[in-house]
């Protein structure tokens, strides 16, 4: 299935930082996370659809997904 | 109320979005900024310039040489006594605009401070390095319907955003759950001083715009900007989670202290010491470490060398130990030297 993602703030380095992806149906964020070379420890915020979405959830055809990091330094 | 020199705010009052009306606001405001390092130095200094009433800088940590290339407020001397992060912030402030109150509190922002530290402020800004404090902060000001404005930084990305209990989404809401693994860090990633520059601006533009009346104007997003890598983005944050634990369910588990830790790690190759909350006359412990290493004190910490660390301790009984990130041999040294 295809699903769009968008990378956001340093996921975005070395990665992309939007791209239609295909995923086999079933797919989790989680487990798309993990395709996308990203640590899910490092995952701060997700959004499919533009509504808040948790790393267990199952992605659909033409989802819109978005993941931010959780930034910490200062 | 009048201005207390109106040459020093006459540029900023020409802006209309200020004008005499807004300076007036921001003399009677009241800010607290937890952490000082290179966010929080350009907040504290914009926020101070532009002649924010009150200023209470709350910092757990001294100066050191590598805080120096981005940390705008501290200078080699600062660094070469050690003064604590606050106190040499408020020095450096106060001779850049007399005009207004700063109070430095030389201090680990913990459950059992929070309220004392931050409930007579009707604004907190995020100068941290840590998530643990962040979500402190969070959790009290979720309670207390106190504003807050994250901001952070690694590398050259820079993100913030304005959490305005009740209208917008707050940090548990973005970020759910806490870090499970170690995130990256401006002592393992490194970072930019451009970085914490710009995203400590735009974060002091949210904050005035607040103290002035223009909250209608704050942005209501999450926003990330990367000055090396010419990137912007935002996500919308205006919403609260359905589910979020502080928003929805009320549940302020950082309030009670629940999963924190009592020792600490800096992020550095140090650990944070802050169980032994009792005070330690520093003249008195100077003397008996003399005949074990050397031994540097001022007023406000004493520190202590013997190879292979370091040890900078705070008279509230509260020492950052250099050398090791080993909790146990920490632990140890300090048992050793200043008090089982």
């Amino acid at each position: 299935m295809q699903v769009q993602v968008r990378l956001f703030a340093n996921f975005r380095i070395g990665r992309f930082k939007e791209q239609m992806r295909d995923f086999p149906p079933g797919t989790s964020i989680r487990k798309a996370v993990e395709e996308l070379g990203i640590d899910a420890s490092q995952v701060g915020t997700v959004l499919v659809d533009s509504k808040y979405a948790k790393l267990d959830q199952e992605l659909h055809e033409n989802a819109r997904l978005g993941i931010f990091p959780m930034v910490g330094g200062g | 109320m009048t201005l207390p020199s109106s040459e020093f705010y006459s540029r900023q009052i020409l802006f209309r979005g200020i004008a005499q009306e807004g300076q007036l606001k921001l003399q009677a405001a009241r800010v607290a900024i937890v952490g000082c390092g290179g966010t929080g130095s350009a907040i504290a200094s914009l926020l101070a310039r532009a002649g924010t009433g009150f200023l209470r800088i709350i910092d757990r940590d001294y100066v050191e040489t590598s805080n120096l290339a981005r940390q705008s407020l501290f200078d080699e001397t600062d660094a070469a006594e050690f003064l604590p992060k606050a106190v040499a912030a408020a020095r450096k402030l106060s001779q850049c605009n007399s005009g207004v109150d700063i109070e430095p509190q030389v201090a680990d922002l913990a459950p059992d401070n929070v309220e004392t530290l931050l409930a007579d402020c009707s604004l907190i800004m995020d100068g941290t390095d840590n998530f643990e404090t962040r979500y402190l902060i969070n959790d009290f000001a979720v309670m207390k319907r106190l504003p807050w404005i994250y901001s952070a930084a690694v590398g050259s990305v820079g993100v913030t955003m304005n959490i305005l209990p009740g209208e917008t989404a707050c940090l548990a809401c973005m970020f759910p759950d806490s870090p499970r693994g170690a995130l990256e860090t401006c002592e393992t990633s490194g970072i930019l001083n451009a970085a914490v520059a710009s995203i400590g601006a735009l974060a002091s533009a949210e904050a005035l715009k607040f103290l002035t009346g223009a909250k209608s104007l704050m942005r209501r997003t999450l926003l990330s900007q990367d000055v090396w890598w010419n990137d912007y983005a935002e996500i919308p944050a205006d919403t609260a989670r359905a589910d979020c634990r502080c928003c929805a369910q009320h549940e302020f588990p950082h309030l009670s202290g629940e999963n924190r830790p009592h020792i600490t790690l800096c992020g550095r190759n140090s650990v944070q010491i802050h169980e032994q909350r009792r005070t330690i006359d520093l003249g008195e412990l100077e003397q008996r470490l003399l005949k074990q290493g050397a031994v540097r004190r001022n007023e406000f910490a004493l520190r202590f060398w013997r190879e292979p660390y370091e040890l900078t301790l705070f008279p509230d009984g509260r020492a950052i130990i250099k050398g090791t990130t080993d909790v146990t041999v920490a632990r140890s040294f300090y048992a050793r030297f200043v008090s089982a």
